[in-house]
């Protein structure tokens, strides 16, 4: 049984930290914009598929997608910032709908490039599996954990460090102050989509070596990233990783110790009971309440 | 942008009068419509039986001399609302039969609205037993749970096994075929552990784990999807159980499977109709593999297989009706009970329900990048590798 | 609030005219009645937004409970079915109450958990097999009675059902519209802080619309099950019951009544005839770019736009 609770414990942190690297990007533009991104699973998605193209057409290592990824999606990312720039009234709502809308459209050119088939990689070196004592994964996942690390970590010194990093902070804890300390909010918000772009399209990139992906597996994504960011709270870094590992913890253990036709249902559960419970999430400022 | 709508609407009602007045074919042409998915969550599947289907049209009127068929097709969206428009579409073109369909949920529906408009619908997309239970008389169908389960439960006869834990999705036919599975091997006195999992899980570790530490089977089943069958493959490739077998149903022993997944596929067994490459031993055969692969330039998979068995059973009946002049009289759903044919997926004979009473899947195993087929012995092109597991 | 002539005309003409003249072409009355199922969803959808100012993106919770609740009692219990229908926009109602704790979140907050919601109803139905039957679902749900003679099983029984439906719907919203309540709920979309000072208790106000939507949605729902005569947990709680009505909503206007029915019938009928001879597979790429187009260049939908456009050349003559 101690086994079974360890493997379920790392196979959950491992998922949990792939989960982060998809919801990091819905929570920045969330916090700088308060706008949901609903087609940031699909930005994701594309970018899984371009491990794939890059993987069977070319032969190549789906790692080696990641710069191709990186263009596409950012430019995406810059096309949907434009649309939702261009909404004039009740942005938060009006927004929803919009990369709603996008969302579709993504899901449909992906079917209609890629077809419905499944796709995964084929590459032996990121299936097989790396064991220590009760351990047991796939190389890709402790591969795009230890990248789902890195890539937060740096995110978190940009947001720290960095001018433009304090600027997205300035803008998403109180836009009208950050306006009076001469910080242009529009360029705030590129630099917040673009940023989501290049964590979305690691993340796509992650989700080809270790999982499946299907045309319509974006809005599963984005549900996810979704409950992330609720778990997390508003703009706290640290707190969507913490988020991302509890659902991937929560998951699994579901599996380990109920049934797995539950596994969804865990998920869902805890996200209504913080809604109910913590309305801010475990880390976030006030703000959510209507 | 009001007279961009007026447009719209002026397109809408054209293209509302032309499928109104379309579809009064030639004399000589019989039209069958194919009502099958060919977007939504069925697409995929829905192209493979689109295939066959359009290989059975080829093979029939380059072999039939007398009559002609032609085959529209009719999108349902992998949605019942739309397979029974579809189905009404199709008739108001005049069609004489339909085949298609997948899904339990989307043929029941398409196939009560035939019935209504009393067209025969034939099938090969939905293995509910619900469906041949409905009592109507023009529901034919070539494939059952029934059979999938016989093949499963005779592998594992021949295995000579005592516990086995099944892995299903929570999906319609997975579930149902599982239990048929798990009731089947409990009265055989077998141990048998169920691991239900929803459709949207990708991590399946924490199954296999339970598998490996506490079932301790000797066999896995595994009841899914091709997205399934790969996490449950890959987690079982990490983590190693002690068991002698991999064994799947559907869209597992394809040909597909051994060109985008080899590092995961050796030893597995699946459902399979034929092996791979294919031998064909019939000239039946034969011609739908060349047909095929004139048409597609791949190797043929199942779904097209039974698309085409299906609609090649349905088109000679239909030829059968057009002889004796029976065709507007209810002929072809006569016809069709009355086929006793061997064909590719075996004898075929439809009993008063429309079910095929023959069907029993046959079970391949992926051999060196080759799938054979070992069981039914009758059927089998190769030896069981039994102990034997991708790992 | 009179009627006017062309609405009565309108009116007259769906009950006698489409029947007549398209009655006979089963394929054309079943896109007619899927049309207007999601147009249905699409005014209970429009109603939440508009008086509730609530975007919801699990609508389908509602069409779910309601189709099984429905199914389920007339296949256990016996109960007629036109009854059974009204009993499943109650079901709905009632699993709207446990959505009460989301109300006091904002916009997406509400829009995404309400979403959670349909995903655990699916996962329930899906479990509690020996009540829905699990994912097997339910096959053979009874069908519309034969009333006085005529049979509602049938098409055109069908459709004219869906239409007094739906026409009960839309003198309902209006009758809601013109209310006190409906006043106060249109002051609270301009400023919630302003109807809280005067004492609008506008939590109350948002759950009586919420419940109100579901009612409708569910009724819709249990149309639908006795039409299709089949239910599935993953067709009842379907993607499709959110996507097709949202786009039909904003299409023709969810600030508006006739709106969202508008185009429900326009946006299904185009898609089906139109769209999807263009692009067989993947036509609902045009969908998402309309959805994306209206937000960006008309957010109040198409009718108010029309209007606008009419407004000017009435001006200028």
């Amino acid at each position: 049984m101690l086994d079974l609770i360890l493997q379920a414990l790392y196979s959950g942190v491992l998922q949990g930290g792939s989960y982060a690297l998809i919801a990091l990007g819905l929570a920045l533009v969330f916090g700088t914009m308060k706008v949901i991104n609903l087609a940031h699973g699909e930005f994701v998605l594309l970018a899984a598929y371009m491990a794939h193209t890059v993987e069977a057409k070319l032969g190549l290592s789906p790692v080696l997608a990641i710069p191709v990824a990186l263009v596409l999606v950012c430019l995406c990312a810059v096309v949907v910032y434009f649309l939702i720039s261009l909404i004039r009234k009740d942005r938060e709502l009006n927004s929803l709908i919009l990369t709603y809308g996008v969302g579709i459209i993504l899901t449909n050119a992906v079917l209609l490039i890629w077809s419905a088939d499944v796709r995964s990689t084929s590459s032996a070196w990121m299936q097989d599996a790396f064991v220590v004592g009760p351990f047991y994964s796939m190389r890709s996942e402790l591969l795009f954990f230890a990248v789902s690390i890195v890539l937060m970590g740096a995110l978190w010194w940009w947001l720290s460090r960095s001018w433009y990093g304090r600027a997205v902070r300035a803008v998403s804890s109180n836009r009208d102050a950050a306006k009076l300390m001469g910080i242009n909010p529009r360029a705030t918000e590129i630099v917040s989509f673009v940023v989501a772009g290049i964590l979305a399209a690691f993340a796509g990139v992650a989700i080809f070596s270790y999982g499946v992906i299907q045309p319509a597996f974006g809005h599963v994504l984005t549900v996810k990233a979704f409950i992330i960011t609720v778990l997390a709270g508003i703009g706290s870094i640290p707190g969507v990783l913490v988020g991302a590992l509890l659902l991937g913890v929560a998951e699994a253990l579901t599996v380990t110790l109920a049934s797995s036709a539950l596994q969804e249902l865990a998920g869902m559960a805890l996200f209504l009971m913080v809604l109910f419970v913590m309305p801010n999430g475990l880390f976030g400022a006030a703000g959510r309440r209507g | 942008m009001d007279c961009n709508c007026i447009i719209r609407s002026k397109l809408g009602l054209a293209a509302l009068a032309l499928s109104l007045t379309a579809g009064v074919a030639s004399a000589e042409e019989l039209l069958v419509g194919a009502e099958i998915p060919l977007t939504g969550s069925l697409a995929r599947v829905g192209a493979g039986m689109n295939e066959g289907i359009s290989v059975a049209v080829e093979v029939f009127n380059k072999t039939n001399g007398k009559h002609t068929i032609k085959v529209i097709t009719a999108d349902d969206e992998s949605a019942p609302a739309k397979a029974i428009a579809a189905v009404e579409k199709l008739a108001g073109q005049g069609v004489v039969a339909i085949t298609g369909g997948y899904g339990s949920n989307n043929i029941g529906p398409a196939s009560d609205a035939a019935n209504k408009l009393g067209l025969p619908y034939i099938t090969s997309g939905g293995v509910d037993d619900s469906l041949t239970e409905r009592g109507i008389k023009t529901f034919f169908r070539i494939n059952n749970t029934a059979g999938y389960r016989k093949a499963m439960v005779g592998l594992l006869d021949d295995m000579k096994v005592k516990s086995a834990s099944v892995i299903y999705s929570t999906k319609e036919a997975t579930a149902d075929l599982a239990k048929d599975v798990q009731k089947e091997l409990a009265a055989k006195g077998m141990t048998v552990g169920m691991h239900a999992f929803d459709p949207a899980i990708t991590d399946f570790k924490p199954i296999i784990n339970k598998i490996r530490l506490q079932d301790k089977s000797e066999v896995i089943l595994m009841a899914g999807y091709e997205n399934d069958y790969v996490g449950i493959l890959r987690a079982a490739k990490v983590l190693k159980p002690d068991v002698k077998a991999m064994i799947g149903v559907w869209s597992l022993a394809t040909p597909k499977m051994v060109a985008d997944f080899p590092d995961l596929m050796p030893s597995v067994y699946g459902t399979a109709l034929l092996p791979f490459p294919a031998e064909f031993k019939t000239a039946d055969g034969k011609l739908f593999a060349d047909t095929y692969k004139k048409l597609y330039n791949k190797e043929p998979d199942y779904l097209g297989q039974f698309g085409y068995v299906q609609s090649m059973i349905l088109f000679e009946a239909i030829a059968r009706a057009a002889d004796k002049g029976t065709l507007k009289k209810g002929g072809v759903v006569q016809e069709l009970a009355r086929t006793d044919r061997e064909t590719l997926i075996g004898r075929v004979q439809f009993n008063d329900k429309g079910d095929n009473v023959n069907f029993v899947h046959r079970m391949g195993q992926h051999q060196n990048g080759k799938i054979a087929i070992v069981w039914p012995s009758d059927a089998a092109t190769g030896k069981m590798s039994f102990p034997g597991v991708p790992w | 609030m009179k009627m006017s002539r062309t609405g009565l005309a309108l009116i007259a003409a769906a009950y006698i005219a489409v029947p007549l003249l398209l009655g006979s072409n089963n394929y054309v009355m079943s896109l007619v009645v899927a049309a207007m199922i999601i147009g249905g969803i699409a005014l209970a959808w429009a109603l939440l937004g508009n008086l509730g100012g609530m975007v919801s993106f699990g609508h389908s919770a509602f069409f779910g409970v309601g189709a099984y609740v429905s199914a389920l009692l007339t296949m256990k219990a016996g109960v007629p079915v036109l009854a059974a229908m009204l009993l499943g926009g109650a079901g709905a109602v009632l699993a709207s109450l446990v959505m009460l704790p989301v109300l006091r979140l904002k916009g997406p907050y509400f829009a995404l958990a309400i979403l959670a919601y349909a995903h655990i109803f699916k996962i329930i139905a899906t479990e509690w097999s020996s009540v829905t039957g699990g994912s097997a679902g339910l096959a053979s749900v009874p069908r519309f009675p034969e009333l006085m003679g005529f049979d509602f099983s049938g098409k055109i029984g069908s459709y004219l059902i869906i239409l007094t439906v739906l026409l009960a719907f839309v003198a309902a919203y209006r009758a809601i519209r013109a209310s006190h309540y409906g006043i106060a709920l249109r002051a609270m979309h301009d400023s919630e802080d302003a109807t809280r000072v005067v004492g609008v208790n506008s939590t109350l106000l948002k759950a009586v619309m919420l419940f109100v939507s579901a009612f409708m949605t569910g009724v819709v729902g249990a149309f639908n099950v006795h039409y299709i005569n089949f239910l599935e947990p993953d067709y009842a709680f379907s993607g499709l019951w959110v996507t097709l009505p949202i786009v039909a909503a904003i299409f023709g206007g969810y600030r508006t009544i006739v709106g969202p029915l508008a185009g429900a019938v326009t946006v299904y009928l185009v898609d089906q005839l139109v769209f999807k001879n263009l692009i067989p597979s993947g036509h609902q790429l045009i969908l998402g770019a309309l959805l994306v187009a209206m937000i960006i260049f008309s957010p109040g939908g198409l009718i108010p736009l029309l209007r606008k456009g009419f407004g000017r050349k009435h001006a200028a003559a």
